[in-house]
């Protein structure tokens, strides 16, 4: 089985391709806002620093988000593409356990939260299992301050993961039993992407290319003014 | 010779299109799946709204021009898509997926203009027309008047200084509560009205080449504040008329001044049917050859991305993988 993983949720691209061996070859490029100039060449150059043809994929993997809509949108669209035009099923995973899995281990809670922009973080609360990571809560929209109270309501101590953590590092790190992983962990990676969709892949949790949606979390802004109106 | 099946992609707007058209013209498919109806209470297209239908039809229509051009287990041979102008994050959805296609596939990716892939949808449904042609193209988004010389070669004589055609319908009709897309809806009930029951003015008719639309949207406002008990069939007959009349004027002189062979009309207003009406008189009266293309090669679709991009491929060879969408794409380069 080899996988291919693609993830532009973030400000950052990066594409890996593995399997049961672990992951074969990976880049990644975090300067922003250029996610389909980059993606396209960065599939190509990660299958052949693998030393794999495309055609050998028979899985592609992709990071749901949620994230950043316009760069989500770039990666879903080229992963859904690619597991079309190869006749393979795909595997979603969100962006959030992304950030979660490399820091696991660890017995502290870990929380992984990315900058939504507008002032709001997407996060969640992970545990450590054996064998990866378990998600305590759903993923949620809310301002670093709602994230504040949810650390000072629990009492155990805290690992927080993500752009977003460092983004509002003020807001946290005046908190007890909390600590913030620093920048080189800050993104979701499509390397520990195709390590937790071997294991989807494992248990034959495949999704249909066009059966898989983004996790936006938010709904448009238009649908928002229009939900709120007072005639509505 | 090899035939060249090309995969065309139109993410622009809010149409999710694909289509397989063979060396420019021979259409084998052609799948328009139309977000009209996400965006109608809007009162018009939402961004956020389209880009995210866009990521959701795009497999399934692809799937379908595929399928319905009989390319089961083959591929095609190139890949083309829309880069531009249009909304960013529509554009980047049809980019993404067209450039991974052209990767998976190992065949050529070719970046296609939307308003290129308009002018050949003329070209699609008569490939031996004879050039120079002037086109007047009319939609949501633009009013051009281009003379075109050659393959990729143009001329923009004249365009809007103001709104687009299709702008001024849309308010129009808003304005008339006749709902969207206002251009189908003047249309119907223009066809009740007296055109000539209310003179709207003729913005610059008599001069150059431009158009101005704005000043006439504010004629019909002020026009049924100060006369509501003014039939809307007769408002709305009249300004398309007002419309019309100043298209087919400037594209007239434009074909004269400029030997044009013929006028030919593209975008999503050419699917008017008074517009269409008025060209076809003009160029018989004219003697010229009129070039309509069928309404649904009139609106977005793919097929005339793909007939673009045929000819792109033949003269400029294929666009990098880097390519990204160009939001304000124009048709000609300063």
């Amino acid at each position: 089985m080899l996988i291919a993983g693609i993830d532009t949720a973030t400000v950052q691209v990066s594409v890996a391709v593995g399997g049961h061996e672990g992951v074969l070859a990976s880049t990644s490029s975090s300067r922003g806002r250029q996610h389909a100039e980059v993606l396209t060449p960065a599939i190509e150059f990660a299958c052949r620093q693998a030393r794999i043809d495309l055609s050998e994929i028979s899985v592609v993997a992709v990071d749901l988000g949620p994230g950043l809509f316009t760069g989500l949108r770039v990666g879903v669209a080229s992963a859904k593409a690619m597991a079309h035009a190869l006749n393979v099923p795909m595997i979603g995973v969100p962006s959030l356990d992304l950030l979660a899995f490399p820091v696991r281990f660890t017995s502290r809670l870990i929380v992984a939260a990315i900058d939504a922009r507008r002032g709001e973080l997407f996060y969640a609360f992970y545990r450590q299992v054996p064998g990866g990571i378990q998600r305590l809560t759903d993923h949620q929209v809310g301002s670093p301050d709602d994230l504040a109270s949810e650390l000072l309501a629990t009492s155990e101590e805290c690992l927080l993961v993500g752009d977003g953590a460092i983004r509002y590092r003020e807001v946290f790190e005046g908190l007890k039993k909390i600590e913030i992983v620093e920048e080189g962990l800050a993104y979701p990676s499509a390397n520990s992407l195709v390590m937790l969709a071997h294991a989807k892949a494992l248990r034959e949790e495949w999704v249909k290319p066009w059966d898989l949606q983004p996790l936006y979390l938010r709904k448009p802004d238009a649908e928002i003014n229009w939900s709120t109106r007072p005639s509505a | 010779m090899n035939r060249t099946r090309v995969l065309g992609i139109e993410t622009s707007c809010d149409e999710t299109a694909a289509a397989v058209v063979v060396d420019g013209h021979e259409v084998l498919s052609s799948v328009v799946s139309s977000q009209v109806d996400l965006h109608a209470r809007f009162g018009g297209v939402v961004p956020e709204i389209a880009s995210r239908a866009h990521v959701e039809l795009l497999t399934p229509v692809v799937a379908r021009a595929l399928v319905e051009a009989g390319i089961d287990d083959d591929h095609v041979d190139a890949v083309a898509a829309t880069v531009g102008p249009g909304l960013i994050g529509a554009l980047l959805v049809g980019v993404s997926a067209a450039k991974t296609l052209a990767l998976v596939w190992d065949v050529p990716f070719v970046a296609v203009n939307h308003l290129e892939a308009h002018l050949y949808a003329a070209l699609l449904e008569d490939p031996e027309l004879e050039l120079p042609v002037v086109v007047l193209l009319v939609s949501g988004g633009h009013t051009l008047l281009v003379l075109m010389e050659g393959h990729g070669r143009y001329r923009i004589l004249g365009s809007t200084i103001d709104d687009a055609a299709g702008e001024a319908f849309d308010k129009v009709a808003r304005y008339l509560g006749l709902g969207y897309p206002g251009g189908p809806a003047i249309d119907a009930i223009a066809m009740e009205g007296d055109p000539e029951a209310i003179a709207f003015p003729r913005a610059i008719m008599d001069d150059g080449y431009d158009f101005s639309f704005s000043g006439l949207k504010t004629s019909v406002v002020n026009h049924v504040r100060k006369h509501p008990e003014v039939a809307t069939e007769d408002v709305a007959a009249s300004f398309q008329e007002a419309v019309v009349d100043v298209l087919v004027t400037k594209a007239r002189r434009a074909a004269r001044d400029h030997g044009a062979k013929g006028l030919c009309l593209a975008g999503g207003v050419a699917a008017n049917s008074q517009l269409r009406e008025r060209l076809l008189d003009a160029c018989v009266t004219d003697g010229l050859r009129g070039f309509l293309p069928s309404r649904s090669m009139c609106t977005d679709n793919a097929a005339m991305v793909a007939a673009a991009g045929w000819y792109r491929l033949q003269s400029d060879g294929p666009s990098p993988l880097d390519t990204g969408a160009s939001p304000n794409l124009r048709l000609v380069s300063p």
